[in-house]
């Protein structure tokens, strides 16, 4: 490769407007997409390097994770999470902007930006708060965070308790065209809960959360939506009756957009078992029913993304009693693999619901292109190879954190390569 | 019968096990009329009793029981101004494996955390009460007092009245009454029994309705003062005349020769009047002793893996 020129022969291609795959060449030069076909002529003095049954799919991408940087370095930062990114085949995130300090003035978008163009070998884009400090109460430096480049803003990890200052949020931010991203839960209802409110919590004494906690708010939000025009995105859906709600309005034209993260379709609060705190995540793990009902919305396009809510906590945070560990998973190493596993090699949806859920449709929220596989389009590309595990070790991961269920565990399915223009990002490709 | 470690819950006991517990507090019992009430099985063995939330009575029962079955005790007091949310108690566990107890006794405010200290160490566990969750012991002295007075369970009746919803007597108390036969009435708040609750209890909205079911037994749950400011309910005094066993339900309760349970200590004028109080079918003081036997018979029961 050493001329920037090489063909991936005999890949599979997966595309979001296409159940099959492509049998197709990619012939790569100086990190543009040369020619895409099947049968490509071998070039002289050009590297060929045989993806044969793999899976090559545009880079995911990935509007929902949290670095930690600045502030609790100890669990992320944006070097380590976005190498983590890349180790699961996904080449551009979204920050949140819970840190301490909160990202909620211009400056510390600029400064996590800055950050981000040294340490990271992907795109890492940021998101500012809707209210100073998260704390739901003044406005945030909105115009001046979008200036900068915030994509959304959000107070992710709170909801705007005050309906005021939401509904003022959203007509402001609406004039700059800018997404308003909403954690949906009611502070009230959710009180001190650690996990979904039903038999199961009661079983295990521990507080619970009410599914209403989330539905409320999240009719709150839209209907705020409807009457201030601003676009708004619902985060992290748990509920069917949450995510009914969200169907019902965006039939009736409202701008509401949604996600779906992978641990509430694999997940549900009876993983818990006996106080296992990897499965503590806010909103929570609800009802066995829920998975199936989230699973079809997306396979219906009621979820417009995927996102991992990628939440890193320490060991020994995770290793306090149920009540007191903090809430989130990490999500961004094992997407890829357990949706895979669970989902498409199970022939519940097809790449093509991936790649769209997972790559394109995100870039298009934030108003980017989409990843093609066209010639002359710059490369952006995960090789995936479906007859390889992984087994997510501590050694392998590369998020600071490791607070999934899947660690440790062995999932069907390998991210072997990641390349991103002229870099080659990840390279263990089994020849 | 395996041999078991830890007690941590009723829900995963076997009827076999149940009933050795039971089985075994009897003799022990009966050693309380004698003038030396101490025999030999856990000497050598160390108790140590741990608790986050201050507990006179459980503890003293506790100690009491363990002594009396010839183990050594130790007291560790974790005050809570010094563990911030439970941060510490892995560690704490470490300095106890380092200690080589045999038997560690637990009472905290979080759901689980016996669970979770039963497995980072190899002494046995013994659940004194963890959050909502569970209180099992407490539920095995209720069915050792229950039998004392009716023998065989099946078909009988209790009638549990109170915090359902945060209560972990209610939970393990209604668990072994079901293993036991017995039926269950829960009577309470609406804000305080659970929508959610297992199908075995029997919900009554009103004391009258509850009665007239014909309880062989009522247990009341102590109103915990301090939930006071959640507003589960507007006042002491309204809880008290519409759920609780007032001297005027008192005589309709007494009329009909039913038994009441309490798991100490009581509010009274809110749970009960005064009158319950010295009525000769009131179990209190008698769940009090039958908790050192029924102890004494889970330490005897437990295996620990510090041998």
């Amino acid at each position: 490769m050493s001329n920037g020129a090489y063909i991936l022969r005999n890949g599979q291609l997966a595309q979001e407007d296409t159940p099959e795959l492509l049998g197709a060449d990619l012939f790569i030069e100086k990190g543009l997409l040369k020619a895409v076909g099947p049968n490509l002529p071998a070039v002289d003095g050009v590297t060929e390097i045989d993806c044969v049954s793999r899976v090559i799919m545009p880079g995911l991408f990935d509007a929902h994770v949290h670095l930690r940087e600045p502030g609790r370095e100890d669990k992320e930062s944006i070097l380590t999470g976005s190498e983590a990114a890349i180790n699961g085949g996904v080449t551009g995130i979204v920050a949140m902007p819970n840190c301490t300090p909160a990202i909620d003035s211009a400056g510390m978008v600029q400064s996590v930006l800055d950050i981000a163009s040294r340490e990271a070998r992907i795109p890492v884009y940021t998101t500012g708060c809707i209210t100073k400090g998260r704390l739901g109460k003044e406005l945030a430096d909105i115009g001046g965070m979008h200036a900068r480049g915030a994509v959304m803003i959000t107070d992710d990890g709170d909801p705007v308790g005050n309906h005021q200052v939401l509904r003022r949020a959203m007509e402001y931010a609406r004039e700059f065209d800018l997404i308003v991203a909403s954690h949906c839960e009611v502070k009230e209802l959710s009180g001190t809960g650690a996990m979904n409110e039903g038999e199961v919590s009661y079983r295990l004494g521990v507080p619970g959360i009410p599914a209403a906690s989330e539905e409320i708010c999240i009719s709150r939000d839209i209907r705020l939506a409807q009457l201030t025009g601003a676009h708004v995105h619902i985060q992290h859906v748990t509920s069917g009756e949450g995510m009914r709600t969200i169907e019902r309005f965006k039939e009736d034209g409202i701008k509401v957009t949604c996600e779906v993260s992978p641990h509430h379709l694999f997940f549900n609060e009876t993983h818990i078992g006996d106080y296992d705190t990897h499965y503590k995540m806010n909103p929570p793990l609800r009802r066995v029913e829920d998975n199936a009902i989230l699973l079809d919305g997306l396979k219906r396009g009621v979820f417009d993304i995927i996102a991992t809510d990628h939440a890193p906590h320490t060991d020994f945070e995770k290793q306090l009693d149920f009540g007191s560990a903090p809430f989130g998973i990490t999500g961004l190493e094992t997407a890829l693999p357990t949706l895979y596993q669970n989902f498409i090699k199970t022939e519940m949806f097809g790449w093509d619901l991936l790649v769209k859920r997972y790559s394109a449709e995100p870039r298009r929220l934030l108003k980017m292109e989409p990843v093609e596989f066209k010639e002359g389009a710059k490369v952006d590309l995960t090789v995936f190879n479906p007859d390889r595990e992984s087994v997510f070790t501590k050694e392998f991961m590369r998020s600071k954190s490791r607070n999934t269920p899947f660690l440790d565990q062995t999932v069907q399915g390998h991210v072997e390569m990641v390349i991103l223009g002229e870099d080659v990002l990840l390279d263990r490709l089994q020849k | 019968m395996e041999p078991r470690k830890d007690l941590l819950d009723i829900a995963s006991l076997s009827m076999e096990e149940i009933e050795f517990v039971l089985k075994t507090a009897g003799p022990f019992k009966e050693l309380f009329t004698k003038s030396i009430k101490k025999v030999p099985p856990l000497r050598g063995k160390t108790v140590l009793t741990l608790f986050y939330e201050p507990s006179t009575r459980t503890r003293s029962s506790f100690e009491i029981a363990a002594k009396r079955v010839s183990a050594d005790v130790t007291n560790f007091t974790v005050s809570s101004s010094s563990v911030v949310k439970g941060e510490s108690i892995l560690d704490t566990i470490d300095t106890l494996q380092a200690m080589k107890c045999d038997y560690v006794v637990v009472r905290h405010g979080a759901a689980g955390v016996p669970n979770m200290i039963s497995k980072h160490t190899k002494a046995s566990v013994v659940n004194a009460g963890d959050g909502f969750h569970a209180h099992p012991t407490q539920a095995l002295l209720d069915a050792f007092t229950l039998r004392e007075t009716f023998g065989d369970l099946v078909g009988k009746k209790i009638l549990i009245v109170g915090d359902i919803l945060h209560s972990r007597v209610a939970r393990s108390v209604s668990q072994i009454c079901e293993k036991l036969g017995m039926e269950i009435g829960v009577l309470g708040p609406g804000s305080l029994i659970p929508r959610a609750r297992p199908e075995f209890m029997q919900k009554f909205y009103t004391y009258d309705e509850a009665l007239a079911w014909r309880p062989d037994a009522i247990y009341l749950l102590r109103v915990q003062l301090e939930r006071q400011n959640d507003q589960f309910f507007p006042s002491l005094n309204e809880y008290h005349k519409i759920y609780g066993l007032t001297d005027e339900r008192f005589r309709q309760v007494e009329g009909e020769g039913t038994w009441v349970m309490h798991p100490g200590p009581v509010n009274r004028g809110v749970e009960l009047g005064d009158d319950v109080m010295t009525y000769e079918r009131t179990l209190i003081n008698q769940q009090v002793e039958n908790g050192i036997a029924v102890r004494m018979a889970v330490l005897y029961w437990l295996q620990p893996e510090t041998n």
